[in-house]
């Protein structure tokens, strides 16, 4: 793993946790605002594989989670799923391709929201399950396909060191190659 | 693709997941609990300054665009609070003499008046940071004599109760939280659990016997009853509606929170504690 990378994403995960707490929780449409969170794991995964993914998600997770009145290590589990399961999805895919991030950051914030409702309420937050379905996911998958530009953009600068490689793990095979 | 890389990417995923179940087995664990907490707490301290200096410096250009969008429902607005701001100012003009007489009566029924609890006046710095909860952050926290459990009033009633307190802030879970619930007390000492019914929802009323006596608009209160986790006598909510379905066990009801929960820029946490089990 390279330093440099990991410090960078981990000062990608600080801005975008700032920006969300700041700025999107204030932007509220019936009552529901956006949620960054969850586009950090996709477009580390995109990027940088399932296993870039899951270190992200759990590593952003964990972070949100230190202000989250639910259960601690709940969003890095989330993370961690999202992140990993985004990874191996598009794995085979062309990642250049213009809609992947849109579409992948869709399935990866509503799928996450949903993910982390429905494992609160097994772990006894009944009302995480207790929402405006409709709002929540709107909003979030609106807001998921306009931001997931510059937090690719932020996320593609923290994952690039000089070795040209875009991941936070050892490349022995095609995922290290730069997309 | 290689098998060891897969392999290896499998052993991240299952590491990480283990991990992440762990700390959530430590967090709800009642003995391990004060561990995550303390790392909340930390973690609370040193970034509540950060947030706030960077709110700071945000807040005029989100005033800036909200000012200009809505200019003319403010300025409606405003004209309304200064009419209700006189009516109010002569209406406790009126009442003080009949606030003593019942401050008076309280004490010699030997019941916890909400007016004689100490109270920490707070500020909310932050509305529910998460999609899936109602809560609100305030800049009060342990070392102003927050804790958790205690209750939370404010803009006209009780406004929820404090679920995390940290060193210098503390987070109060609201009313209308689909975890929330109140044991409260209505007309003919009839007893009944508050629940909130999450985001978006009315407040139900549960535990009400059939066929009970009750009207449209009724004030609950929070119940006297032995070991409740609120000091009696707190305006809760309003009955909305109700009715009972033949055969049913208890009346379906409903209620509006009686406090405005647009409006919490200040609370007021009251520093009161349910009394130990004999």
């Amino acid at each position: 793993m390279s330093w440099r990378s990991a410090l960078r994403a981990l000062l990608v995960i600080f801005v975008v946790f700032v920006v969300q707490d700041t700025l999107m929780v204030a932007l509220r449409i019936d009552g529901a605002h956006p949620d960054l969170v969850w586009l950090l794991p996709v477009t580390a995964a995109i990027i940088g594989g399932p296993e870039t993914g899951a270190i992200v998600g759990f590593v952003a997770g964990i972070a949100f989670d230190l202000v989250l009145p639910t259960p601690f290590g709940l969003s890095a589990l989330v993370g961690t799923l999202v992140g990993y399961t985004i990874g191996v999805s598009t794995v085979a895919m062309d990642r250049r391709a213009v809609w992947l991030r849109p579409l992948a950051a869709l399935i990866g914030s509503v799928g996450g929201d949903m993910l982390f409702a429905v494992l609160g309420a097994v772990l006894g937050q009944q009302q995480l399950v207790h929402v405006n379905v409709v709002a929540v996911f709107a909003v979030v998958a609106v807001s998921a396909v306009v931001l997931v530009l510059p937090v690719n953009r932020m996320m593609r600068w923290a994952l690039s060191p000089s070795t040209g490689r875009l991941t936070l793990v050892p490349a022995h095979g095609p995922e290290g190659g730069l997309w | 693709m290689p098998k060891p890389r897969r392999s290896r990417r499998t052993l991240t995923l299952v590491v990480l997941v283990v991990i992440s179940l762990s700390i959530i087995s430590l967090d709800l664990t009642s003995r391990t609990h004060s561990i995550t907490s303390g790392i909340k707490s930390v973690a609370n301290g040193v970034y509540s300054p950060l947030r706030g200096g960077v709110v700071d410096l945000l807040s005029p250009i989100g005033s800036f665009f909200a000012g200009a969008l809505h200019y003319g429902s403010v300025q409606t607005e405003n004209e309304k609070l200064q009419a209700q701001l006189g009516a109010l100012r002569q209406e406790l003009s009126e009442k003080s003499y009949e606030d003593t007489q019942l401050r008076t009566l309280v004490a010699l029924q030997h019941l916890p008046f909400l007016g004689s609890l100490p109270t920490v006046t707070a500020q909310t710095v932050e509305v529910s940071s998460s999609n899936f909860t109602l809560t609100v952050t305030i800049d009060k926290g342990r070392s102003d004599g927050v804790d958790v459990g205690m209750p939370v009033v404010g803009a006209g009633g009780l406004v929820g109760q404090v679920v995390s307190a940290y060193h210098h802030t503390s987070v109060v879970q609201l009313l209308t939280d689909g975890q929330f619930k109140v044991g409260v007390t209505f007309g003919d000492n009839v007893t009944g659990t508050v629940d909130g019914g999450g985001p978006g929802s009315d407040l139900t009323v549960d535990l009400v016997p059939p066929h009970t006596p009750m009207h449209d608009g009724e004030e609950l209160f929070t119940s006297s009853l032995e070991g409740a986790s609120f000091p009696p006598g707190i305006p809760v909510a309003r009955i909305e509606s109700f009715h009972t379905i033949s055969g049913a066990s208890q009346a379906t009801v409903t209620a509006d929170p009686i406090a405005d929960l647009s409006q919490l820029a200040y609370l007021d946490v009251v520093q009161w504690e349910p009394a130990p089990s004999p």
